[in-house]
């Protein structure tokens, strides 16, 4: 059977090319002189010139932000719980509910999931705003990071925890010296994944949110539903280009973690 | 060299049990892993529980080690009943099957993790990692880390892991079975020479028989559940209780028959396989007609072309089969009714040239004293 | 298998009653307010709903429920249609995904080990890019003077510009650009751990490659087809960015007529139905998905 064929190869090629040339041509066009998306008018960095300018991107930006760190450190915290939970602590009462409700929330659409959390806001008056946001935020994070988590403990070797207890170290403490430090890259990786999730968040902020916690997604819709404009393509540009560091710094560490 | 009071501790009723099990039951759910089962193991002693897979040796082991607490009965150490304690409170240390060294700590801080937990100052701890490390012969790897050492490197961390805290008793849950067989014989005897040298009692899970036979002082042989011999070595492969446990170590041949009843030799059996009258100088308490059984281990039955020159226990054959290793050659002997013999004899003299070969025409024989009776 | 003993009793208790107690709170229970609310009527008040139970001269209240929002919902075609509609998209787009992404996994892994790291790391960066920018990267190319057409017109493949934009089809590319890496990354994961030597022997059995591909690597590569599917087809049942900016008005999904209904006109008892019935529709492929899923883990 041979191995890689060049069926193999047009595959791909066609395949990433499918999946990256909305995206250059996104990049590109930011770079635009003309506004008209389709015509080519020269290059020009006005666009990001334009951007600097606009107060309401930028707030929206800086409420993203916000969200998306404080959202993100608590999802892994609550998820790594229960990512534990779900793996090693056998069976308990309510675990079948207790599953269902880590998974559900991944594929359930999030329309259902955002007007579900704001009906529950409005009927305990409970303002939006900021906080609510992060709230549902955390919720439906937490969920990506339990299961992250879970998969790294179902091959974790309990083993290497027997031996800790056996040579005088209580539960507790093997919990933080041995088995948190072994688990580390999956508990990062499900920070680095909420937090994306949190950032690129539309529809669930769009419910969730009040007067003044515009998100940067809220606000790139509401100006994409105006008509395209390469201001557009220039936020694109900067979230694609920090995106791809992130994830370019991230694979090199974790390699480079591997080697070691 | 620490001393012993005693050779064999066990035989000496004024001597006190260092581990008493006593009348351990464990159940997995409908499951019973350990059914009523008593043990005593003595200071100092090198004990293996021997057994093939799923009898329930490491059930046992990790019941001494606290991470199985018995649904029945009691377990003392040194006279203090242990059942309830956590593991991280017993004065005993277990090297675990897989080592179970910690990927993000060195070879040093690995051995150094007991003392910390105990809180010993600093200075202490680093004499004893230093001690440890030159007992097992890892000094230069102090630094390094489990993902850069080898195999066996790895075991002996976990081993100096392990006795770094001077425990009272050390378990250990197949230390040798991911090792070669060079490694795993010179790494019998350096934990021999450990353990004398630094007087702990060991405790070993094993479901390989030379090394039980090597190493220990007294070997438990277990099977589903229950110990069906506990003896040294020697009385387990030269005296053993039953047909399974003869089977179980070595090779060994069995020659069904009804008892005759005793005479001035000793016990006679009217062998079917022999189609004679065999005997053995051990006696028999049993009804006459019983069948019973003689057990006769391939080394001790001779095997010769030229019919030797005895009174009783002759048997003719012709040679199936020869198993050629080097130092012994073992010869598979047919039976006129068909019975197969396994009779083994070292190669004395070096000569190419093979005195025996295949479809010979032999005799076996053997000294009354070397076969033994069996009930079961 | 140890489990972790002393955290029994109240540590134990703690620990699980932690995140259960948050996604009860922040997850179920709105589940069950929507549930009280689609029985309600719509009214000019704040909230816009009527409540559950009203109080009045009797001493017990009387429970005050509609079910006309449903009977609205079950009777009127538009609605009917929607969820039909919603369905056969996510359905055909599912496939179409599946078709896609099967062959990029297959390729990834039977490429040289050292490549398959990058290839994957490439797979998965679009994914962590904004879904929101992705999408309108599209409506760009599919434009009736988008780029797309252009290309086309210049090559003189076409004389008249083709209508994408606004229609089923551009949800449908839409769907399945943006799901893909959710289709992929399950796919490879089943198909990384394959063992290729199989098909060495099946072909040594005097098995012909495509029938190979039908009867041993297809049957094995299943538990990755179902995760993938249900990862794609579920949420897309429901999906709302994409039908509101690459479809058109003759566009039904579920997901904007449930947005439609609450933000525009203002209805929520109407979308909290609408919500409940999706939510009916769906339960038991995410139940059968939690179970694939647990049974995959443990």
């Amino acid at each position: 059977m041979k191995r890689f064929s060049a069926f193999n190869m047009t595959t791909l090629l066609l395949g990433f090319a499918f999946l990256y040339i909305p995206i250059i041509i996104l990049v590109v066009f930011s770079f635009n002189e003309s506004k008209l998306v389709t015509v080519w008018g020269g290059f020009s960095t006005k666009w990001y010139g334009e951007l600097m300018n606009n107060q309401s991107i930028k707030d929206a930006a800086w409420v993203t932000v916000k969200v998306a760190f404080t959202s993100s450190t608590i999802a892994t915290l609550l998820g790594t719980i229960a990512g534990l939970v779900m793996t090693k602590f056998g069976r308990f009462r309510g675990r079948t509910l207790f599953s269902g409700m880590i998974y559900a929330p991944m594929v359930m659409p999030e329309v259902i999931i955002g007007l579900s959390l704001l009906l529950m806001f409005v009927a305990l008056s409970i303002d939006r705003g900021v906080m609510t946001v992060t709230l549902a935020h955390i919720t439906f994070s937490m969920c990506y990071v339990a299961v992250v988590v879970q998969s790294r403990m179902s091959s974790y070797d309990d083993s290497i925890n027997e031996a800790a207890l056996d040579l005088g170290c209580t539960p507790f403490k093997t919990f933080f010296l041995i088995t948190l430090p072994i688990i580390l890259p999956a508990v990062v990786s499900g920070w680095l994944l909420s937090f994306t999730l949190s950032l690129d968040d539309l529809v669930i902020a769009s419910f969730t949110s009040g007067p003044g916690s515009t998100t940067l997604p809220m606000k790139i819709y509401s100006m994409v539903r105006l008509g395209v404009t390469p201001e557009i393509n220039a936020v694109s540009t900067i979230l694609v280009g920090l995106v791809a560091i992130g994830v370019v710094t991230g694979s090199f560490i974790g390699k480079k973690q591997k080697t070691n | 060299m620490t001393e012993i009071s005693t050779i064999e501790p066990w035989t000496d009723s004024s001597q006190k049990a260092y581990i008493e099990i006593k009348n351990v039951t464990k159940k997995f759910g409908d499951f019973t892993a350990i059914d009523n089962l008593s043990l005593d193991i003595y200071k100092n002693e090198f004990f293996s529980l021997l057994g093939p897979s799923g009898c329930g040796k490491t059930t046992l082991l990790r019941m001494l080690a606290g991470f199985e607490k018995p649904t029945e009965g009691t377990i003392l150490l040194d006279g203090e009943d242990i059942s309830q304690v956590p593991p991280h409170l017993r004065p005993i240390n277990m090297m675990f099957q897989s080592y179970a060294l910690f990927p993000h700590m060195s070879v040093e801080k690995n051995i150094a993790f007991g003392l910390k937990q105990d809180k010993l100052p600093k200075n202490e701890i680093n004499d004893r990692v230093e001690e440890m490390l030159e007992l097992v012969q890892l000094t230069e790897f102090a630094k390094r880390k489990p993902d850069q050492l080898s195999g066996g490197q790895r075991q002996r961390v976990a081993l100096g892991r392990s006795l770094a805290k001077r425990p009272k008793l050390l378990l250990l849950d197949e230390p040798l079975g991911a090792l070669d067989k060079r490694l795993r014989e010179q790494t019998q005897f350096e934990l021999m020479n450990i353990q004398e040298k630094l007087g702990v009692t060991f405790v070993i899970v094993t479901h390989d028989q030379e090394e039980a036979m090597t190493v220990s002082s007294r070997i438990g042989l277990m099977d589903t559940g229950y110990l069906t011999q506990v003896a040294t070595p020697t009385e387990i492969y030269e005296a053993p209780v039953n047909r399974d446990v003869a089977d179980f170590i070595g090779d060994v041949n069995f020659l069904e028959g009804t008892y005759k009843g005793q005479n001035e030799i000793g016990t006679q059996l009217d062998s079917v396989d022999a189609k004679c009258v065999v005997y053995t100088t051990q006696a028999t308490a049993a009804d006459i007609g019983r069948k019973l059984w003689f057990a006769i281990r391939p080394e001790k039955l001779e095997i010769s072309k030229k019919k030797p020159d005895f009174e009783h226990n002759i048997l003719k054959g012709k040679i199936e089969d020869i198993s050629y290793t080097g130092s012994m050659s073992t010869f598979h002997v047919k039976l006129a009714n068909g019975k197969i013999l396994t009779a083994c004899r070292a190669n004395r003299e070096r000569s190419v040239e093979h005195q025996l070969t295949w479809e010979d025409e032999v005799y076996l024989h053997w000294l009354p004293h070397s076969a033994i009776v069996l009930q079961s | 298998m140890s489990k972790i003993k002393s955290f029994r009793g109240i540590g134990r208790t703690a620990v699980i009653g932690i995140p259960y107690l948050w996604l009860s709170v922040l997850f179920l229970l709105p589940f069950l307010i929507v549930l009280k609310i689609s029985f309600a009527e719509p009214i000019i008040s704040i909230p816009p709903y009527t409540s559950l139970l009203q109080w009045g001269d009797t001493f017990w209240p009387t429970i005050k429920a509609s079910l006309d929002g449903y009977l609205f919902i079950l009777e009127d075609s538009l609605y009917v249609n929607a969820y039909l509609s919603s369905l056969k998209i996510a359905t055909v787009s599912t496939l179409i995904a599946l078709v896609v992404g099967y062959a990029i996994a297959y390729s990834i892994a039977k490429a040289p080990t050292r490549w398959r790291g990058v290839l994957l790391m490439l797979v998965i960066l679009p994914f962590w890019t904004s879904f929101l920018i992705r999408v309108y990267a599209w409506i760009g190319i599919l434009k009736t003077e988008g780029l797309l057409n252009l290309l086309l017109l210049s090559l003189g493949v076409i004389d008249k510009p083709l209508t994408i934009m606004n229609t089923d089809l551009a949800v449908y590319i839409g769907i399945v650009y943006s799901y893909l890496p959710f289709m992929i990354l399950p796919l490879y994961a089943n198909l990384e751990k394959m063992d290729f030597s199989l098909l060495e022997a099946a072909a040594d059995l005097g098995c012909r490659p495509f029938k190979t591909f039908w009867t041993v690597t297809i049957p094995l590569s299943l538990p990755g087809i179902l995760a993938g599917c249900f990862l794609v087809f579920i949420p897309a049942v429901g999906e709302f960015v994409i039908p509101d900016l690459l479809g058109g008005t003759q566009t039904l999904m579920i997901g904007k007529v449930l947005w439609l209904e609450f933000f525009n006109n203002r209805d929520w008892p109407l979308a909290s139905a609408v919500a409940i019935i999706l939510l009916a529709i769906l339960i038991v492929p995410i139940m059968y998905y939690q179970k694939t899923q647990e049974k995959a883990i443990s």
